[in-house]
């Protein structure tokens, strides 16, 4: 009977997606589709954006255009950004109290585990490939991407991915989340001894995984062949901007780093389903670890090189100077990348593995500091006697310096054997990551959400939010995290839901942290929906007046020409005026004449100073 | 050429990568000079494999890019980094006076005085 009910829904499933795919065919004609920019709003009874892109909710369906993906791929970032931030919400108010007060400890772990998958694989690399679909083409001249077609299956692979990761919380019989943490050890995640982790949601939960990283890996390809083959010919190798640079780089370590993710996930999984033993014969738990770190610490600097980028692109705007030393960045970036590949094992340490082995390790970790501090060092001097303006994405750069700082000198410790030794499977280590994961990245992503806000919005943010914004995070990251590298040299051990009364002041505060966090984040999401709905428009293509210390670059000339090419709403000549990608006018009109949207004018310092 | 490629200013950026291969140079050695653990040839083979097969490819890529970075500079047009599809950037000049003369006879000539016109 069970068996039948199944057999029902498959086939009810099947004929429901044949329905989407026969209605999308219908209402497209997919012969005539070309990607074109413009604006379409879900509800529109138009049927066209333009004369070759629909309108509505087909045209985020349908879109090949590398910055409507851009969009999505923002969107779920910070849908998923969401999600992961109210699961540590969750978390950090059962820390609050030393024993388990609020939700299980089974629950704990199960929040503790997606937190980190969804932090890592849905939020991480889906922000960065927001900036890198939007961005890279109008930065190196490129009309789209080289595969645009490519580029949206691996956005529309993500969704599918996420509902996989998330489940085992949704009200389906039987199945339970996963609570392997983001590591996913062997002997646990195999469903091996008198544990719950047999239960289908951890296989689901892998599945999700590895298509999560079939779609970076589409993306990489993609971003590889872009940036190798459709440059403008005016963008050479030494003209190409250090956005392009990291996220090439990057590109390259998922190109190597995540198929190896993939086919370990599918050992763990024919161990779990086919009794293939890959992982159950001795010395399997350190073979997962290995295959697993392989790809594991490249992931780190998969996540950490384009923010790194974007501080480097970012910052000089705002220290009206060019970046200090711009090709060491980029040969340190390429050295990072390399290297990144020679120090998985440094994550094992404790592990027993032969002394000879785990003292190469170290060597290449402590090589590997280098080309990070070096960067630090870059985004100081640059600033030195700078002329900066605190604008919100500038105070973003300068706390993602600040943050990185400690975060990369914890790091340094570990890669010491004797150090690690100690704080191994500490909250030192949760602190150290934490500084580099919260107070770096996602500091980037916010600099970089603020620095183009103007751009794929036409609007801008409102100012005085976005300071409240970057000093609470400020605040509430290293209130958080520098209280779990207390914790850890105190010796409070991670993943745990309970923990000994000596140290719940530390935890009490860590948790009061994680709420400023919280709220930071709230005025975020409020600030970024209302500014986009409602801001005031920009109507100058250099909102940050970037022209003043000649430091524009291509995407702001994009935008500058796309503003002075718009169709203005009843404005007399309409007719005459071209969408973008329609005639190009000449540079002396563009730069003279400001072409009207019909919304009420906004003073210049009102609308896009942010100082 | 290659030496042309690799002059004393590429050399300069390129420090920024020798120090981590001296870095690893100098582990190579110390585990030579000093080593407890004593020698067995899978463990110390593993050992210095994981040394010398980075520094071999750090060097190697340090050298692909430093000879396409260098090389393009000495070829082409140099702008500020995400400027050289801006109309009017200033190309750099001042610090490629020399690749900028042998530009001119080049057969991008015509490019390099365009875009000096509209600066």
């Amino acid at each position: 009977m069970e068996v039948n009910g199944q057999l029902v829904l498959t086939v009810l499933m099947g004929l429901f997606l044949i329905a989407v795919a026969a209605w999308l065919a219908r209402v497209e004609n997919w012969r005539s589709y070309t990607p074109l920019a413009g604006a379409g709003a879900v509800g529109s009874t138009e049927q066209y954006v333009s004369e070759e892109k629909p309108s509505g909710v087909i045209r985020w369906l349908t879109t090949v255009d590398h910055k409507d993906i851009g969009i999505l791929y923002g969107a779920y970032g910070l849908i998923a950004f969401v999600v992961g931030g109210l699961m540590v919400v969750v978390m950090r108010l059962e820390l609050a109290d030393p024993a388990s007060t609020l939700i299980s400890n089974t629950f704990y772990n199960s929040l503790l585990t997606s937190h980190g998958i969804t932090m890592l694989f849905l939020f991480g690399t889906p922000i960065i490939a927001a900036f890198s679909n939007y961005f890279i083409p109008l930065l190196i001249g490129a009309d789209d991407m080289a595969f645009p077609r490519i580029n949206a299956i691996a956005f529309w692979l993500l969704p599918p991915a996420a509902l996989l990761i998330w489940a085992g919380f949704f009200p389906i019989p039987d199945v339970i989340p996963a609570q392997t943490a983001w590591t996913m050890y062997t002997p646990l995640s195999a469903g091996v001894g008198s544990g719950n982790q047999m239960n289908a949601g951890v296989d689901l939960m892998l599945l999700g995984l590895h298509l999560s990283g079939v779609s970076a890996t589409m993306g990489a390809i993609n971003f590889i062949a872009t940036i190798f083959t459709e440059r403008n010919e005016k963008v050479s190798w030494a003209n190409l901007d250090i956005f392009s640079w990291t996220i090439l780089t990057q590109s390259g370590l998922i190109l190597f780093a995540f198929p190896l993710l993939g086919s370990a996930i599918l050992m763990l999984l024919l161990d779990r389903n086919f009794d293939t033993m890959f992982f159950a014969v001795e010395g399997g738990a350190i073979l997962w670890q290995h295959l697993f770190w392989f790809f594991g610490h490249p992931e780190v600097y998969i996540l950490v090189l384009p923010p790194m980028g974007l501080v480097s692109l970012i910052l000089p705007r705002f220290a009206g100077r060019r970046l200090f030393g711009f090709k060491f960045v980029v040969y340190s970036t390429l050295a990072i990348g390399v290297l990144s590949f020679g120090v998985w094992a440094h994550h094992m340490f404790a592990t027993g593995m032969d002394p000879r082995l785990r003292a190469s390790f170290m060597a290449v970790s402590m090589a590997i500091a280098i080309p990070s501090a070096v960067k630090t060092f870059n985004w100081i001097t640059t600033m030195w006697n700078g002329k900066i303006r605190l604008t919100t994405p500038m105070l973003f750069c300068i706390g993602f310096v600040s943050n990185f700082i400690i975060g990369g000198v914890t790091g340094v410790f570990l890669a010491s054997i004797p150090v690690d030794l100690v704080l191994h499977d500490t909250y030192y280590v949760v602190g150290h990551f934490h500084y580099i994961v919260m107070g770096a990245i996602a500091f980037a992503g916010f600099a970089g959400l603020y620095y183009w806000f103007p751009i794929y919005t036409g609007r801008m943010y409102q100012t005085t939010l976005g300071k409240w914004h970057f000093w609470l995070s400020m605040v509430g990251t290293n209130l958080t995290f520098f209280v779990m590298v207390l914790l850890g040299y105190g010796g409070m051990p991670r993943r745990y839901a309970t923990y000994l009364p000596e140290f719940a002041t530390l935890h009490q505060i860590a948790t009061v942290g994680a709420l400023i966090l919280f709220v930071a984040q709230v005025i975020f999401v409020w600030n970024f929906v209302q500014s986009w709905l409602e801001g005031p428009k920009v109507e100058d293509g250099d909102p940050w007046d970037l022209a003043d210390d000649d430091l524009v670059t291509s995407e702001w000339h994009w935008f500058d020409r796309k503003l002075q090419t718009a169709i203005a709403d009843g404005g007399e000549e309409e007719a005459e005026l071209a969408t973008d990608g329609g005639e190009r006018i000449d540079d002396s009109q563009s730069t003279s004449d400001v072409s009207s949207d019909g919304g009420d004018p906004v003073a210049e310092t009102d609308a896009t100073s942010d100082e | 050429m290659a030496s042309k490629t690799f002059d004393k200013d590429t050399m300069l950026d390129l420090t920024v990568n020798m120090v981590p291969l001296v870095i690893i140079l100098f582990f190579v050695v110390g585990f030579s000079v000093f080593n407890p653990f004593g020698f067995e040839s899978l463990a110390s083979g593993l050992q210095y494999g994981i040394l010398i097969g980075s520094f071999v490819l750090l060097a190697a890529l340090t050298y692909l890019s430093g000879k396409a970075i260098a090389g393009s500079e000495k070829t082409d047009t140099v702008y500020l980094p995400g400027q050289a599809t801006v109309p009017g950037a200033t190309p750099l000049h001042g610090e490629h006076e020399d690749a900028a003369a042998e530009i001119e006879e080049s057969a991008d000539a015509e490019a390099v005085e365009s875009a000096e016109g509209t600066a």
